[in-house]
């Protein structure tokens, strides 16, 4: 049955505000329909997305814990949130005191999650977005209190498993209230051809608070989009950095509103494609208070008949004098067939601004080849340590050692 | 007279589509140092990338022998590993390579050519401790990207760090004194001297005299033109510190 077709029973659909919620997302989505080639923010990636019409909703519960796939353990101290395919997996979730993790439907029920929802982005304006809150169903809600230092990262995992033709829509909202300090890590490791995972991440963070937030998208022929929309009280830090290995569709789209003056917002990213995918990480980031500050270096390498997209947006409001937005894409493109595009774009309303955007693609560098050749350095040796070089600058942006560690064995 | 190492006979070879080396004739034995001396831009350095096999130039004629086997065939990586190692004019900077790592690479690539097991960290570390010492490198500037903000003494002992690692029966020391002060020099020259024995060869290609009084040279070449225009043994550099280039290239220009 087609997606349009099917009959979907969601939970919850008595409590008001919700089916209220659903009904506007679907609305917005009806109104735009699937991007396009006009659609700007998917200018690049809209043909990735394909035929969605063989879509399924599956509403029934699937509860594995684990058992259909292999959780991999990370190499540190973590507390894990599993979803498999796109289900939240377990209730209660064992973690130290002032922090909390609910499913959505709980969070909802108790009415916590009413103040959130829909609340850092306008629908209309995405269409994923819209039509994830369409399917409001399945996700997570992370709070962690105002003052609360958490010990560990939490590791939200993502698999899937005999998910043919299945349409996931995830839901997450992240609260960190005032001077709270949280790593969140998200890893994915999907690899069925034909399931769609449509994420969203709403994420506050309240004054003084620092979320650390990174993305480990493994290889596979999945196609997983997001959209990590989050809002920044005065003096908070948001750092995420995102590493997005070959997938049919793989986009980590931010939209982060710096609301108030000392916020500061640092995406960095870095993708590889061997032979063929998409990578997208698109930005908006948006400065609206004075002596706001945001940087981004993403670096991406792309070979075969591969594609990697960079579109960053900053925008500074007439009033958010003393700002800062800095902006770097580089990209490494080997091949003929593969295809890199990169879209900055500036807004800047402010005068009293500092705001800086490059992009750069080429080849691998020449001397650089010949003088690990003249070493005794075979080429594809050669080509290997020039690549994971190039991405090694990127992760030096991560602060964490272990957490680096891990992502650069994942290069 | 050790048995020959390199043979060039009637060497030709342009880049670009420009002739640079016209006709060249040059033998070195196991054992022997030779200086190839002349004046900038004359083509010495092209001379060194064809013996390494960087990409770009084109032999038009004559032949290149290495241990009596073809050279022109191999890959620049087989010819490193067969034992010819160049010291760059100019090392390339590497950034996000840390110099240790790619020492190591270096070392394994070789042992894996010569059917060896690769060197383990701790196996490997050892081995680099003793050679890095003798070269008064630290175990801070190991850490540091490869050639990344080096200054030119910092480079030029890094090269001669990779030939002590490597063990080379050939090495061509481009410019390997320029920018040294008197301190580096003797470093450079006594790592050299150190890894040079009867059984392998120098070729050392320069403009002056400076380095050459730290290492010995059994036979002094002028080249010129594209070829070797006069050999003779060590006063002949002597005599063209005092001469210049003048008295021995022909200018019919």
């Amino acid at each position: 049955m087609k997606l349009t077709e099917q009959d979907i029973t969601l939970w919850g659909n008595d409590i008001p505000w919700l089916a209220g919620l659903r009904e506007k997302g679907m609305r917005a989505f009806t109104a735009t329909g699937l991007p396009t080639a006009k659609t700007e923010a998917w200018k690049y990636s809209f043909n990735a997305v394909g035929n969605m019409e063989n879509l399924q909703i599956d509403t029934a519960p699937h509860e594995c814990n684990g058992h259909c796939h292999h959780s991999e353990e990370l190499p540190f101290a973590a507390y894990y949130i599993d979803f498999c395919n796109g289900k939240l997996q377990g209730e209660h979730f064992d973690l130290p005191r002032g922090v909390s993790v609910k499913p959505l439907v709980e969070a909802i029920y108790d009415g916590d999650a009413k103040s959130y929802l829909n609340k850092s982005f306008a629908v209309e304006k995405f269409p994923f977005a819209a039509l994830n809150a369409a399917y409001l169903e399945q996700g997570a809600m992370i709070v962690v209190e105002r003052n609360t230092v958490l010990d560990k990262p939490i590791v939200i995992r993502y698999h899937a498993h005999k998910s043919q033709n299945l349409f996931c829509n995830i839901r997450n909202i992240i609260a960190l209230e005032a001077r709270a300090k949280a790593e969140i890590i998200e890893y994915i490791d999907i690899e069925e051809s034909t399931c769609f995972h449509n994420a969203v991440n709403e994420i506050f963070l309240a004054a003084d608070s620092i979320l650390k937030h990174y993305k480990l998208q493994k290889e596979g022929k999945t196609k997983y989009v997001s959209l990590n929309s989050v809002q920044q009280r005065s003096n908070s830090h948001y750092k995420c950095f995102v590493l997005q290995k070959e997938n049919a569709l793989a986009r980590h789209e931010s939209y982060i509103n710096l609301l108030q003056e000392g916020a500061c917002a640092e995406v960095d990213g870095a993708y590889r494609l061997n032979e063929s995918g998409v990578s997208d990480i698109t930005t908006n980031i948006r400065h609206l208070a004075p002596h706001t500050t945001s940087n981004q270096l993403v670096k991406g390498v792309v070979a075969g008949k591969a594609k990697g997209v960079f579109q960053g947006q900053i925008h500074i409001a007439p009033d958010a004098q003393q700002t800062e937005g800095h902006q770097l894409h580089r990209a490494l493109l080997l091949s003929d067939e593969g295809e890199v595009d990169c879209k900055p774009e500036l807004e800047i309303f402010a005068d009293d601004v500092k705001c800086s955007h490059g992009a750069t693609c080429g080849d691998l560098d020449k001397e650089q080849l010949f003088y690990m050749q003249s070493r005794g350095i075979c080429m594809e040796e050669a080509r290997q340590i020039l690549i994971e070089a190039y991405l090694q600058e990127v992760l030096n942006m991560i602060d964490n050692s272990e957490i680096a560690a891990w992502i650069s064995k994942n290069l | 007279m050790g048995k020959p190492i390199l043979e060039i006979k009637n060497l030709s070879a342009k880049v670009a589509d420009k002739e640079i080396i016209k006709n060249l004739n040059l033998t070195i034995n196991a054992g022997e140092v030779h200086a190839l001396m002349g004046p900038n831009g004359t083509g010495k350095s092209t001379l060194s990338y064809i013996l390494t096999g960087k990409p770009g130039y084109e032999i038009t004629d004559g032949e290149i022998l290495f241990h009596g086997r073809d050279l022109t065939t191999l890959k620049p990586e087989e010819r490193a590993c067969a034992g010819i190692f160049l010291s760059m004019q100019y090392p390339v900077a590497i950034p996000g390579v840390a110099s240790n790592n790619f020492l190591k690479h270096a070392v394994n690539a070789k042992r894996k050519y010569e059917g060896k097991p690769e060197l383990d960290a701790a196996e490997f570390l050892k081995l680099l401790r003793g050679v890095a010492k003798d070269l008064d490198i630290s175990a801070e500037m190991l850490k540091r990207e490869i050639n990344v903000g080096f200054s030119g003494g910092e480079k030029k002992r890094m090269e001669i760090l990779q030939m002590s690692l490597l063990q080379p029966k050939l090495a061509i020391l481009d410019e390997a004194d320029s920018g040294l002060d008197i301190d580096a020099l003797k470093i450079v020259a006594e790592g050299v001297n150190k890894w040079h024995n009867n059984d392998n060869s120098l070729l050392i290609i320069t403009h002056h005299q400076d380095l050459l009084n730290h290492i010995q040279p059994d036979v002094v070449h002028i080249y010129a033109d594209g070829h070797i225009v006069k050999s003779g043994d060590k006063n002949l550099a002597i005599e063209l510190e005092k001469s210049g280039y003048k008295a021995f290239v022909d200018t019919k220009e």
